[in-house]
C-alpha cells in the first residue's frame, strides 16, 4: 500500500515522461518569470518614469509608483514627434524593404538549398564572408555605394530615399540579410526529398514546386525573416539617417534627435535636475521610447498567434 | 488572469488575426489557382502548339530537340543560377566592392576625407603598413586581440546553449505562454539599432541588484570575497547573454514549429523518455539552425560596442566613430590602422565560427 503510494507521488512529482511533473512544471515558470522579469525590467522602469510628473521624477524618495499619475510626458512626447508623420515616415522605411528582404531571401535561399550547381560552397561561403566583415569597416563605402546605386535603380515608383534601402534588399544585401537566406536555406533543405520528388513525378516545374510545395513547408522562415527584417529596419536610425538626410524623420530618428539636443542641452547646464525643463526630462524621454517601439510590441503580439497555434500544414499529404 | 486576456485577445486582436490570416491563406491559394496553374494550362494548351509550328516552319526543331536533350543537371544547375540571381547581382554590385575596398583601406598608410574630392587613400598596398603595426609595436593591442578571442569563443557557444533551452523551454505547453514568448521578443527589440544606447547610460539593461552591488555585497558578508566575485561576474555575464540570445531563441523556436508531431508521438507510443527524444529527435532536427545562430551570435557579438577591439577602432576614428572624418581627425592611430584591426576582428570571427562548427559536425556525425 506504502509502495502505491509512493508511486503516486512520484509520478505526480517527476511525472510520466518527465516534463509533465510538478517539479519540472515549477522549475520552468521560477526560470522563465525570472527570465522575464530581466527583459520586462527596463520597460517597466520607463512606464513608471514616464507616467510621473515632475516633481515626483526628481523626488528621490519616490522610486516606482509616482504619487499622482499624469500623461502630460506622452502628449510632449506625441507632439515633439510629430507622431503621425513619423509613423507614416516608419511605415514606409520599413514595410518595402521588409518586402524586398523576405521575397528576394526566399528566392535565393532556395536556390541554394534546393538546386546544386557549380561553385555553390564558394559562393555560399563569399556570402557568409562579406556578413563576418565589421560593420564599423564598411560603414563609409557602403553609404557611398547605396546612394550611387539609388540613384542609378530602376524608380520602381519608390522615392531615392526609400530605394536606397529597398534595392540592396531586392539584392540580398539588406541590413543581416545573410542571416535570412540562411535561414531560408536550412528551412528549404529540411524539406523531406520524397515530396520533391513526388511533384516531379506529377510534371510539376520549377516554379510550381517552389510555390506549391516549397513556401507552404517554409512557412515559419518567413514570419520570422519578415518579423525581424521589419524590427530591424524599424530601428535603424544611423543608416537612416546616413540615406534620408531630412526627408524622412522616422520614430527612433525623432527619439534620437530628442535624445541628442537633450544630452547637449544637459552638458551646457541648462537642463539639468534641479532647473527643471518640462520638454527635457527623462520622462518624456522614456515616453517616447514607449511610443517608437509600441508599434513593434504590437506587430509581435499579432503575429505570434502563429507561432502558439503551430504552422498550418494543411495540403500535405504524408510525411 | 488568463480569462481576462483571453477576453481582451477575442474583444481586440481575435478577429483581425483570424482576417488577415485567412486573407494570406486565401490570397496564397488565390495566387496558385487563379495565376500560377492558369498560366501553366495557357502555356501547355495555347503557347506550346503555337510555338512548335513557329519551330518547325523556321526549322528550330533541332533546337528544341536539343534542348529536350539536356540532362536534368544541368537544368537543374541553370534553374539554381537563376534563383540566386539576384544575389549574383549584389554580389557584383555591392559585395565585391566592398570586400575590395577594405581590403585596400586596411593595406594603407593613410585613409582620409578632403572636401569635393572625396575620399583618398595614400600607401602601396604590399607594405602591410597597418597590419606591421598591429603586430609589431603595439603589444597592448595585442593583448586585446587575445582578451576579445577569449571572450567571444566564450559568449557564443553559451548565447546559443542557452538560446536552445529558452526555446525548448517556450515550446512547452505553458500557461502564459503567449505572454511569455511576447516578453522573449523584447531582447530582439531594445538590442537593433541604436536604441541600446538610449538605456545603457542609465544602467536599465543590468539588474538594479547587481548594478548598485547588493547582490556582491551580501555574498561577500557570508562567503570568501573571491567566490562572491566570481558569482556575480558569472551573473552579470549571464544577464547579458540572455539579452544577446532573443533572436536565437524565435529562430529555434521557428525550427522547433516546423517539427512533425507525430514523430514524437510515435516516440512516445515506443516508451522513449524525455530525454531519449530530445537526444535522438529534437537535437538533430536542430542543428542545421544552431550554425546560423552560431554565426549571427559571433557576428552581433564582435560588433558590439563592449568589445575592446571594436572600442580601439572607435576611440581611434573621429566622434561618429565608423571611420569617418577628415585627415586632421586622424587621431592617434588612423583610420587605415582601425581598417586592419577590423580585419584581425574578421579572422577572429572566422576563427570562431570555423571551431564550433566544426565540433557540432563532428558530434553530429554519429545522426548521420
Amino acid at each position: 500500500m506504502k509502495t502505491n503510494r509512493m508511486a503516486t507521488w512520484k509520478r505526480r512529482l517527476v511525472g510520466r515522461k518527465g516534463n509533465d511533473g510538478l517539479i519540472f512544471k515549477i522549475v520552468l515558470y521560477v526560470l522563465l518569470t525570472g527570465i522575464s522579469f530581466i527583459f520586462l525590467y527596463p520597460l517597466l522602469s520607463m512606464l513608471s518614469m514616464s507616467i510621473m510628473s515632475l516633481e515626483d521624477l526628481i523626488d528621490a524618495t519616490i522610486a516606482w509608483i509616482p504619487r499622482n499619475l499624469t500623461l502630460s510626458n506622452y502628449a510632449t512626447a506625441f507632439n515633439y514627434m510629430h507622431f503621425q508623420e513619423a509613423l507614416k515616415a516608419s511605415l514606409q522605411v520599413s514595410v518595402y524593404p521588409t518586402i524586398a528582404t523576405v521575397v528576394s531571401s526566399a528566392l535565393i535561399g532556395y536556390g541554394f538549398a534546393h538546386f546544386k550547381f557549380i561553385g555553390r560552397k564558394l559562393l555560399m561561403g563569399l556570402m557568409v564572408a562579406t556578413f563576418l566583415i565589421p560593420t564599423v569597416l564598411t560603414y563609409i563605402p557602403t553609404t557611398v555605394l547605396y546612394r550611387d546605386l539609388s540613384v542609378f535603380g530602376i524608380p520602381l515608383g519608390l522615392s531615392e530615399s526609400i530605394r536606397a534601402f529597398t534595392i540592396p534588399a531586392m539584392l540580398g544585401n539588406g541590413i543581416r540579410q545573410t542571416i535570412f537566406i540562411l535561414i531560408f536555406y536550412q528551412f528549404f533543405r529540411i524539406i523531406p526529398s520524397d515530396l520533391y520528388e513526388a511533384a516531379a513525378v506529377d510534371g510539376s516545374g520549377v516554379v510550381r514546386t517552389f510555390v506549391t510545395i516549397a513556401v507552404p513547408m517554409a512557412a515559419p522562415a518567413f514570419l520570422i525573416c519578415g518579423l525581424y527584417s521589419f524590427v530591424w529596419y524599424w530601428n535603424e536610425t544611423t543608416l537612416a539617417r546616413a540615406y534620408f538626410g531630412n526627408t524622412y524623420t522616422t520614430l527612433p530618428m525623432a527619439l534620437e534627435a530628442y535624445i541628442n539636443t537633450y544630452r547637449s542641452l544637459y552638458a551646457q547646464g541648462q537642463v539639468s535636475l534641479d532647473t527643471v525643463s518640462s520638454t527635457y526630462n527623462l520622462g518624456v524621454q522614456y515616453a517616447m521610447t514607449l511610443i517608437t517601439i509600441a508599434p513593434l510590441l504590437g506587430v509581435y503580439l499579432f503575429l505570434q498567434k502563429w507561432f502558439v497555434e503551430g504552422v498550418d500544414r494543411s495540403g500535405i499529404a504524408g510525411n | 488572469m488568463k480569462r481576462l486576456f483571453a477576453k481582451l485577445y477575442a474583444a481586440t486582436l481575435a478577429r483581425p488575426v483570424a482576417k488577415l490570416k485567412a486573407i494570406l491563406k486565401a490570397g496564397w491559394r488565390s495566387f496558385v489557382v487563379g495565376i500560377v496553374e492558369p498560366l501553366r494550362a495557357w502555356r501547355i494548351r495555347t503557347i506550346r502548339p503555337v510555338a512548335s509550328k513557329i519551330a518547325g516552319a523556321i526549322g528550330l526543331k533541332a533546337v528544341g530537340r536539343f534542348l529536350r536533350k539536356i540532362p536534368q543537371k544541368w537544368k537543374n544547375m541553370f534553374y539554381g543560377y537563376l534563383f540566386v540571381l539576384p544575389w549574383l547581382f549584389g554580389l557584383g554590385l555591392i559585395g565585391v566592392p566592398l570586400l575590395a575596398k577594405s581590403i585596400r583601406m586596411a593595406l594603407s598608410d593613410k585613409y582620409y576625407f578632403i572636401t569635393g574630392v572625396g575620399w583618398k587613400i595614400t600607401g602601396d598596398w604590399s607594405d602591410f603598413t597597418q597590419f606591421k603595426r598591429i603586430f609589431g609595436d603595439e603589444p597592448w593591442h595585442l593583448e586585446q586581440i587575445v582578451a576579445t578571442l577569449k571572450d567571444i569563443s566564450l559568449v557564443v557557444p553559451l548565447v546559443v546553449i542557452f538560446a536552445l533551452i529558452l526555446g525548448l523551454m517556450l515550446n512547452q505547453k505553458l500557461k502564459g505562454r503567449a505572454i511569455f514568448r511576447t516578453i522573449f521578443f523584447i531582447p530582439v527589440i531594445l538590442l537593433s539599432g541604436n536604441m541600446l544606447s538610449n538605456f545603457s547610460n542609465s544602467g536599465l539593461l543590468t539588474v538594479p541588484a547587481i548594478a548598485n552591488g547588493t547582490i556582491s555585497r551580501l555574498l561577500s558578508d557570508y562567503f570568501p570575497a573571491f567566490f562572491a566575485t566570481i558569482v556575480v561576474t558569472a551573473f552579470e555575464k549571464i544577464v547579458l547573454i540572455l539579452w544577446l540570445s532573443g533572436v536565437q531563441i524565435l529562430i529555434f523556436l521557428a525550427g522547433l514549429q516546423k517539427m512533425d508531431q507525430s514523430i514524437y508521438e510515435a516516440a512516445e507510443i515506443d516508451g522513449a523518455s524525455m530525454w531519449e527524444t530530445f537526444w535522438k529527435i529534437t537535437l538533430p532536427a536542430l542543428i542545421p539552425l544552431m550554425y546560423i545562430n552560431i554565426i549571427y551570435t559571433t557576428v552581433i557579438y564582435a560588433n558590439l560596442s563592449n568589445n575592446a577591439i571594436v572600442s580601439i577602432i572607435n576611440v581611434n576614428s573621429s566622434e561618429q566613430g565608423s571611420l569617418s572624418g577628415t585627415l586632421t581627425d586622424e587621431v592617434n592611430y588612423g583610420r587605415a590602422y582601425s581598417a586592419a584591426l577590423s580585419w584581425v576582428l574578421f579572422a577572429i570571427e572566422l576563427a570562431v565560427i570555423g571551431a564550433y562548427s566544426g565540433i557540432i559536425k563532428l558530434a553530429s556525425r554519429r545522426y548521420d
